[in-house]
């Protein structure tokens, strides 16, 4: 088999393993059902790893595999841009989704949807596939909107809860916003360079620096207007501030999705495609101050929700809208490898803990909320251990992968000299103590202290009046009822989930950070030395665990995790004490900064305004009255006439025969 | 190189001919009225057809029998795609005929008979021969219709079309005749010499070069020599409506290539002109008069007056673009219409003809599967992406557009837009009315089955359209330009 | 004018006559046996061409059998001339001026330049067999279509059984078979009947007999 064969295997193969699971999941049933589908994800990972072996020997392809249509002067293509980046990706996309479809398999396994949703996160496998691999504006925008519509497929996956269907239409229209940008920019690329080609695109960019983008009444940058068009999809796709809203209702889904694309994959798009686009950011100072000051935003904001969440899952999913703002930072600082090597830890420790997260929903009887818990520790062993392991690596704990990601981005921003970078460095370093703060408190809360569980629950009249959507549907343990560890399908995903956890971070440091792994997919411009630097400082991946005990990070995390376990473990009192006094900041923080509130009395409130005014008029008189219905009268008369002419005698068909040819001479001799 | 092995390329001609006669006198002794092995050795025989086909196919043109027979790509492609055609026509039908008492050993034998007359028109490459191919499909052609009669109106329908298909014949052979006479010789490639370099009778020349696209225009049934189709495809059995829906198409296309384009190239201004009316107004009339049709035949055939003014809007182009994405355009009609009769024959049983539109309403609740399918069909003919009927018109247009055809292509679009109407009222009515009856649909397993294939194929070309578009275009390139 | 010159406007002339006779007859035997003169006076013209076979066969075939054939069925079909001539007025102004404009175009087109003579025919010699050279040349130049054409005529023979056999059940057909294996059982019943009875048990017999059948 050729290379070219093997990179249409990596996303065919789940693709197949969809169409099979969605259109003869009744046939198959439901263990075929998921042994074909893992099966052929398994494919997909074990020659995603094989192409990284090729890639790392030096072969990098670009070029189409395809060609879809032409139009005038542009071509579609499907092509593939296969470089370090992009297997990179291809093994982080393939391996958590194989982790997750082993998952699925434990804890979907009353479900009735059950094919049904193998086949939907092979789909989802092979869009992210498809989108990280595309060598193409075109096909890059296929698989960001195909990562969307299955995203939305998958959070309204329970269909029937009326959580769920608000959830993923929440996702679907913040989504359009940033979609919208995306497609914006992706149309001002082909006005101004006339293709779609990455290639080409990155080839001609610096013969645009000087221009001005075509925008009447305002004077942007060219470059600055694309990218800042671009990184709104992403700000979508990745759940920046202020499109973030979507991603914690997603959680309404079932775990393994939410651990597959709200945590380890689709979100990352966003900063995929920043990190392949570093040609065009690069050229403009104005479009990286945006994302860092952005990524800056969302990096400590979000954090702070995730402080006073209850539900485990929404503890996490903050902690992703936290971790995101972290690596748009470092992509605003130029530093799009670090960006990448923090995406990558990311998505190993966050899968593990949403997974994770899982497991004790299981073991709970989908109870969800963490005041509920408590003790887990002495049940569920693995569980808890690998827990433990991803909450270290998230808090950015010496020697854990997430700790090489995390301090790298923080050391880039302190390196960076682009407006904006102080508030930025700010954000990051308090983010550290605000991250070790809610990752242990819901630690400690689930697998510490008093076990809560099997009481009679509290009376939670008063989150209802939030949208807090995870409770009203009655689970959880009975009095007395014990938890017990997960089957194995679950906790292996978890074993293998964690290793990488621990070690990748000190493993992959030195080459993907200060070697020359990323050499011929990013680039960095003249003037942005973050990385140099950062370079220059770097001392061995030992060396750097040792040097970061004397950082200010390190000291924030562990006292983020110290005063977790005072206030959560020794007194649980403090934080209800707190909660009293304060409880003007406590309310902005419950209701999300009022985000919520503020779109749906702006946006949704003010678009059903305008368009109840619309239709009114717009539709009902207009559209409706004159156009539609009157020509569609004029139609139907014509419609009549010429129906009428088709009379039944064939002698009159004839004589039209005779009409015709005569009118064909007519034309002819006065033609000649 | 002894005789035989020079006949090679017309060997599939002659299996398929000694094949009928084979099977004409095996089914004598065949009492057995569902005449399974007379449909299977029919079926065999097709499909060794195709293989044959597909072994004896050699690059480059092979002319035969003193230049009469030509066996180039473009005839090489259409006679595979012909041969699949009429196998899955059988397919489809065969249940709807049993049940009817029209699977006789006749019908299947008329339908090798008209197999062969399309695959002579596809690799004629004389006037002679043309004509008798042409005629060998129609006459094969009229006693299909005419099978069914008990019914007065399949009776009245063969009465039509033979009266009228005679006479369009006539003008065939007149301006063939008129051809002849300016030219000297019946021979394609000698008349388009002739034309080129010799000093032919101008006026003689374009007043056979009417008769002719008159004589065309009735077998593609373009207006106003469409009077026969809506007549036709009403009365007709559905099976037959199918036959003469699919597979003609694609010799009636090779008829118009090797006539107007190998053989009258040089006279493209006059006959391009003649093609913009005729496909003006068939897009105008199909698509305006479809609309008030409730029977879904009927439907069709106005539908199909609709699609053969677009091809011909890719034929008018004169550029190999425009041939090539007009070749395009009868597989893909091909295409649909099998799905789109095969859903009627599908829902039809003993007695009872779905042929309606009230038939398919609330098709959904019945059947989501077939309903599916129909809605991937509905959608191919209105020209929705991603369904291969929009890349069909799309390529057809372009063609057009580059052709400098701009106010040709703004009305086929809005004739297409009120075309869209009369598709998707079906669609509407599958998911969105009640049905009329709700009695089960029980379909074979080898039509259920091919009718997924047909529905998946529409929708995978349209995904994927490039690799039957660039067979299309090597074909038109290879044949047309010597 | 050479004798052949007067020969051939003669038979063009009785030709185009007759022809306007077939559409014009009230009678449809008369149009048929016009159609037959047609025939004939068109098989002159091409004698004149000297094409003598196609002469001959327009006779033996056309006239000697096809006609005779049309004969028989018009004189079996009851067709109501009236009724088919009714609207002929009606339409007569538009389907004249129809036909008056195609014959101008006509005229127009074709008059526009002087159509050539071409090549004239050529002369053989006396001994030259027509139909030895039609022969050779269907057999070899023309044997494809001439292969086609024989199976457009088995189309048609299959076409022509497939709309006309009908195995109907109540049709009332000899079957020899039945017929020769037929027994002298099957057909003769021998019923003894006394010669002599009481005459009321024959009215008896014939009241019940016919009460029986008025059953």
């Amino acid at each position: 088999m050729d290379m070219q064969t093997l990179y249409l295997l990596v996303p065919l193969a789940p693709l197949v393993g969809a169409i099979a699971a969605g259109l003869f999941g009744k046939v198959l049933g439901r263990a075929w059902s998921h042994r074909i589908t893992i099966a052929l994800v398994g494919v997909s990972f074990a020659v995603s790893v094989v192409i990284f072996q090729d890639v790392m020997g030096g072969h990098i392809f670009n070029g189409s595999v395809y060609k879809w249509m032409s139009s005038g002067s542009t071509t579609f293509e499907v092509g593939f841009l296969i470089d370090r980046l992009t297997v990179m990706m291809m093994l982080v996309v393939t391996f958590v989704s194989l982790m997750v479809h082993i998952y699925t398999i434990g804890y979907m396994e009353e479900d009735p949807g059950y094919q049904r949703f193998f086949s939907y996160i092979s789909l989802f496998t092979f869009s992210m596939l498809m989108l990280v691999m595309a060598n193409n504006f075109m096909q890059l925008f296929f698989g960001w909107e195909a990562v969307g519509l299955v995203s939305y497929l998958l959070i309204g996956f329970w269909y029937t809860r009326p959580t769920a269907i608000y959830a993923n239409l929440k996702a679907f229209l913040v989504n359009r916003v940033g979609d919208f940008g995306f497609l914006l920019g992706i149309c001002l690329v082909l006005m101004v360079f006339g293709t779609l080609d990455y290639q080409s695109v990155f080839a001609n960019a610096h013969n645009y620096v000087n221009d001005m983008a075509p925008i009447p009444g305002m004077s942007v940058g060219l470059l600055t207007a694309i990218c800042i068009l671009l990184f709104i999809g992403a700000m979508g796709k990745s759940a920046q501030f202020p499109l973030h809203v979507w991603l914690p209702d997603s959680m309404e889904g079932p775990t393994p999705i939410s651990a597959l694309i709200h945590a380890a994959t689709m979100v990352t798009a966003g900063i995929f495609m920043v990190a392949r686009m570093s040609p065009l950011f690069e050229l403009s100072e104005t479009a990286l101050s945006f994302v860092m000051v952005i990524g800056a935003i969302t990096a400590l904001f979000m954090g702070f929700l995730g402080i006073i969440q209850n539900d485990i899952k929404r503890v996490v999913a903050y902690s992703t809208l936290s971790q995101l703002g972290y690596m748009t930072v470092a992509l605003g600082a130029s530093a799009y490898s670090v960006a990448v090597f923090h995406l990558m830890t990311h998505a190993f420790f966050k899968a593990l803990l949403f997974l994770a997260a899982g497991s004790v929903i299981i073991a709970m009887h989908h109870d969800q909320d963490i005041r509920n818990m408590g003790g887990l520790r002495k049940y569920m062993r693995w569980t808890w251990i690998t827990s433990l392991i991803g909450t270290l690596a998230l808090i950015g704990t010496p020697l854990f992968s997430g700790f090489y990601s995390k301090d790298s981005i923080i050391e880039a921003v302190a390196l960076s000299h682009l407006p904006g970078s102080g508030f930025a460095y700010f954000a990051v370093v308090a983010g550290v103590f605000v991250t070790a703060f809610y990752s242990f408190r819901m630690y400690f809360l689930v697998f510490h202290g008093e076990e809560r569980f099997g009481k009679d629950h509290h009376d939670h009249q008063g989150d209802h009046a939030d949208e807090e959507t995870s409770h009203d549907h009655h689970h959880g343990l009975k009095p007395g009822q014990k938890p017990h560890e997960t089957s194995w399908v679950v906790t292996l995903p978890l074993i293998l989930l964690a290793i990488p956890s621990m070690f990748i971070g000190y493993i992959t440091i030195e080459p993907m950070l200060y070697g020359d792994y990323f050499l011929d997919s990013i680039y960095i411009a003249e003037g942005h030395h973050a990385m140099a630097e950062l370079r220059e400082e770097f001392h061995g991946a030992f060396g750097m665990a040792l040097h970061a005990l004397t950082t200010l990070p390190f000291w924030f995390a562990l006292a983020g995790a110290v005063s977790a376990w005072f206030f959560y473990l020794k007194r649980p009192d403090i934080p209800e004490a707190i909660k009293q006094k304060l409880s003007f900041i406590y309310t902005v923080l419950e209701q999300k900064y009022y985000f919520d509130r503020f779109n749906d009395w702006f946006f949704a409130g003010g678009a059903r305004g305008v368009s109840g005014l619309l239709w009114k008029f717009g539709d009902v008189k207009l559209i409706d009255g004159f156009f539609v219905n009157g020509s569609a009268k004029v139609v139907g008369m014509f419609s009549g006439v010429l129906r009428g002419l088709q009379t039944g005698y064939v002698y009159h068909y004839a004589f039209w025969m005779i009409i015709g040819v005569s009118a064909l001479l007519t034309v002819r001799t006065w033609f000649e | 190189m002894n005789y035989l092995a020079s006949l090679s390329p017309i060997y599939a001609e002659m299996f398929l001919l000694v094949m009928v006669c084979a099977i004409l006198i095996v089914d004598l002794f065949i009492v057995n009225y569902t005449k399974t092995v007379t449909y299977l050795l029919t079926q065999t025989s097709l499909f060794c057809t195709v293989l044959i086909l597909l072994f004896t196919h050699q690059p480059g043109a092979a002319h035969l029998f003193n230049d009469m027979f030509v066996h180039d790509v473009m005839s090489y492609v259409l006679k595979v795609f012909i041969c699949l055609a009429v196998m899955a026509m059988l397919l489809y039908s065969r249940s709807y005929l049993l049940v009817r008492g029209l699977f006789t050993g006749e019908f299947l034998a008329l339908v090798m008979f008209a197999t062969l007359g399309m695959m002579v028109m596809t690799s004629a490459s004389n006037f002679l021969t043309l004509y008798l191919g042409l005629e060998l499909l129609a006459l094969s052609l009229y006693a299909m219709v005419a099978l069914q009669r008990d019914s007065a109106i399949a009776t009245e329908s063969a009465m039509k079309y033979f009266i009228l298909g005679a006479m369009a014949s006539g003008f065939l052979l007149y301006g063939m005749s008129m051809l002849y006479g300016a030219t000297g010789s019946l021979d394609i490639n000698r008349i388009a010499d002739v034309i080129q370099h010799g000093t032919p009778n101008k006026s003689l020349l374009v007043f056979g070069l009417v008769f002719i696209v008159a004589g065309l225009a009735f077998k593609l049934g373009a207006v106003p020599f469409h009077m026969w189709v809506p007549d036709v495809y009403h009365g007709a059995p559905t099976a037959v409506t199918m036959f003469i829906g699919t597979a003609p198409k694609l010799a009636a296309f090779a008829f118009v290539m090797r006539i107007l384009v190998e053989a009258l190239q040089p006279l493209m201004i006059h006959w391009s002109g003649m093609l913009m009316i005729l496909a003006v107004l068939s897009m105008a009339v199909g698509n305006i008069t479809a609309i008030a049709q409730t029977n879904l035949k009927r439907m069709f055939a106005y539908s199909t007056i609709a699609h053969m003014g677009f091809l011909l809007l890719g034929v008018l182009s004169g550029t190999i673009e425009g041939y090539g994405s007009a070749m395009f355009y009868a597989m893909v009609y091909v295409l649909m219409s099998l799905g789109g009769f095969g859903m009627i024959m599908l829902l039809s049983r003993e007695g009872f003809e779905a042929d309606t539109l009230n038939d398919f309403k609330g098709l959904n609740q019945r059947s989501p599967w077939l309903a599916f399918m129909m809605l991937l069909l509905m959608f191919s003919m209105a020209g929705v992406p991603p369904t291969v009927g929009f890349y069909a018109k799309f390529s057809v247009l372009n063609a057009a557009l580059d052709a400098g055809h701009l106010t040709l292509v703004v009305m086929a679009v809005l004739f297409s837009l009120i075309g869209a109407f009369y598709y998707l009222r079906i669609v509407k009515l599958m998911y969105f009315d009640a049905p009329e009856s709700h009695e089960k649909i029980y379909i074979q397993p080898d039509s259920s089955l091919l009718v997924s294939l047909n529905g998946m194929a529409i929708l995978l070309l349209g995904i994927f359209p490039n690799t039957l578009m660039s067979v299309c275009f090597v074909s038109v390139q290879q044949s047309l330009l010597q | 004018m050479n004798f052949e010159t007067v020969l051939f406007y003669l038979f063009a002339a009785v030709t185009v006559f007759a022809a306007l006779r077939v559409i014009t007859a009230r009678n449809p035997l008369h149009a048929v046996l016009f159609l037959v003169l047609a025939f004939v006076s068109s098989a002159g013209i091409w004698m004149l061409l000297e094409a003598e076979f196609l002469a001959i066969a327009l006779v033996l075939v056309y006239v000697g059998a096809v006609m005779v054939l049309f004969l028989f069925v018009v004189m079996m079909l009851d067709i109501n001339i009236e009724q088919l001539r009714k609207g002929f007025w009606q339409w007569l102004p538009l389907g004249g001026l129809l036909a008056a404009l195609i014959g101008v175009q006509m005229v127009w087109v074709l008059g526009a330049d002087e159509i050539s003579a071409g090549t004239t025919a050529v002369k053989h010699a006396a001994d030259y067999s027509n139909t030895k050279e039609l022969g050779r040349l269907i057999y070899t130049d023309y044997v494809y279509p001439f292969e086609i054409a024989a199976v457009l005529l088995l189309v048609a023979m299959v076409a022509a059984i497939a709309l006309t056999l009908r195995k109907r059940r109540d049709t009332k057909r000899q079957d020899v078979n039945k017929q020769v294996k037929v027994r002298r059982e099957d057909r003769v019943r021998i019923v003894s009947v006394p010669s002599a009875r009481q005459v009321e048990s024959v009215q008896e017999a014939a009241a019940s007999n016919h009460g029986h059948t008025a059953d």
